[in-house]
């Protein structure tokens, strides 16, 4: 973030403490996108993410005058949407959060198959067939490994505002993001073995 | 015995965090000299980023206008309804202390005047404790009945708006 995105960012959460519907507003413009992809990749049905969405909102307005001001506030609003999410797939879908087989601190790493099965790795996919099957395949981790690699890769929040957000220790952060990349290409190697991904970078 | 930290093995492990952009300064270095010499590794670590750009440029679906129309309007209604929360807080805290102060101030004044009137209960009525709360609940209850009435008359003034 900008210098000046900051300051605004700053300037506009703190409108928003002392009651500003102006400064929501901006809020709300500036992280809509944002929050509502980090939304539907945590829960997957859109209608199940605009109302987590909205929740979302009404929930910051709740809960600002709470918000500790030396913070980011954005590991905060994502730390709220996230609860919420979360609370919401144990009510409605229990089963998406169980950890899948493996835990984070497996030694056993995709790199290691590979290399001991020698198969080819991820051949020949166009850009745009590309994009559709990472997003097919992000589907398919577990919650855990889809919010770590939505909240790096598409938030592009550093490791420590990933530790703030799912309000666990760094060393799990990495753990948890190291996992998830090895996931995310067994499954993408197992649905699309031929495919070779190095041809189109 | 537990592989060198500059070992292959080791750096083969680092390479999925090192595209993530998670090694500390340190391991990137270590990473980055190793893979001068190593194709096996620099070939992987091409692989890892491959799938870490990808995840970077999925496309980012936005929510519907009227959703986030939706929002906007809830969560102002709420942060509103907070706003006037805070400032109750606030008019209820004055309120007592100033119900403290006014009953402490005024009651000199109260047994001032009341004096003569006492006496009737017998020559010896003195019970000044028994006094002072029955005083206390008398001008507290009298604020009661005006916060209510007055917060009736604001709700009455919001509904008309």
């Amino acid at each position: 973030m900008t210098w000046e995105a900051s300051v605004g960012l700053e300037s506009e959460v703190a409108q928003l403490r002392r009651g500003d519907p102006n400064a929501l507003s901006a809020l709300l413009m500036r992280y809509q996108n944002r929050l509502y992809r980090y939304l539907l990749r945590m829960v997957h049905e859109q209608a199940e993410a605009e109302d987590l969405f909205q929740q979302t909102w009404v929930r910051v307005a709740e809960r600002i005058a709470q918000f500790d001001v030396r913070r980011n506030f954005e590991p905060w609003l994502f730390a709220l949407a996230r609860n919420l999410a979360i609370d919401h797939l144990r009510r409605v879908r229990p089963s998406s959060l169980d950890e899948p087989i493996g835990g984070a601190e497996s030694d056993i790493t995709v790199g290691d198959r590979l290399a001991s099965s020698h198969r080819p790795v991820l051949d020949g996919i166009l850009e745009r067939e590309r994009a559709g099957q990472l997003a097919s395949a992000l589907e398919t981790l577990s919650v855990s490994y889809r919010e770590v690699l939505t909240l790096r890769f598409e938030e592009e929040m550093k490791l420590e505002e990933i530790a703030e957000v799912l309000a666990i220790p760094l060393s799990t952060v990495k753990a948890r993001l190291r996992r998830a990349l090895e996931k995310m290409r067994e499954t993408l190697e197992s649905r699309y073995p031929d495919e070779d991904w190095k041809a189109l970078n | 015995m537990a592989p060198k930290l500059d070992s292959h093995e080791k750096i083969y492990e680092l390479l999925a965090l090192a595209a993530a952009g998670a090694l500390t300064p340190e391991e990137e270095l270590l990473v980055a000299r190793h893979r001068e010499t190593c194709k096996k590794c620099s070939a992987e670590m091409e692989r890892w980023r491959v799938l870490t750009g990808g995840l970077q440029r999925l496309p980012t679906p936005q929510p519907r206008a009227a959703v986030v129309e939706r929002a906007r309007a809830q969560a102002e209604a709420r942060l509103t309804e907070e706003i006037e929360h805070r400032w109750q807080r606030a008019v209820i805290i004055f309120l007592v202390l100033y119900a403290w102060i006014l009953t402490v101030v005024t009651w000199p004044i109260f047994r001032l005047i009341t004096a003569g009137l006492l006496t009737r209960f017998g020559p010896g009525f003195n019970h000044s404790w028994f006094l002072f709360a029955a005083f206390t609940i008398l001008v507290w209850a009298t604020g009661g009945v005006a916060a209510v009435l007055l917060g009736r008359h604001r709700q009455q003034g919001r509904r008309m708006a």
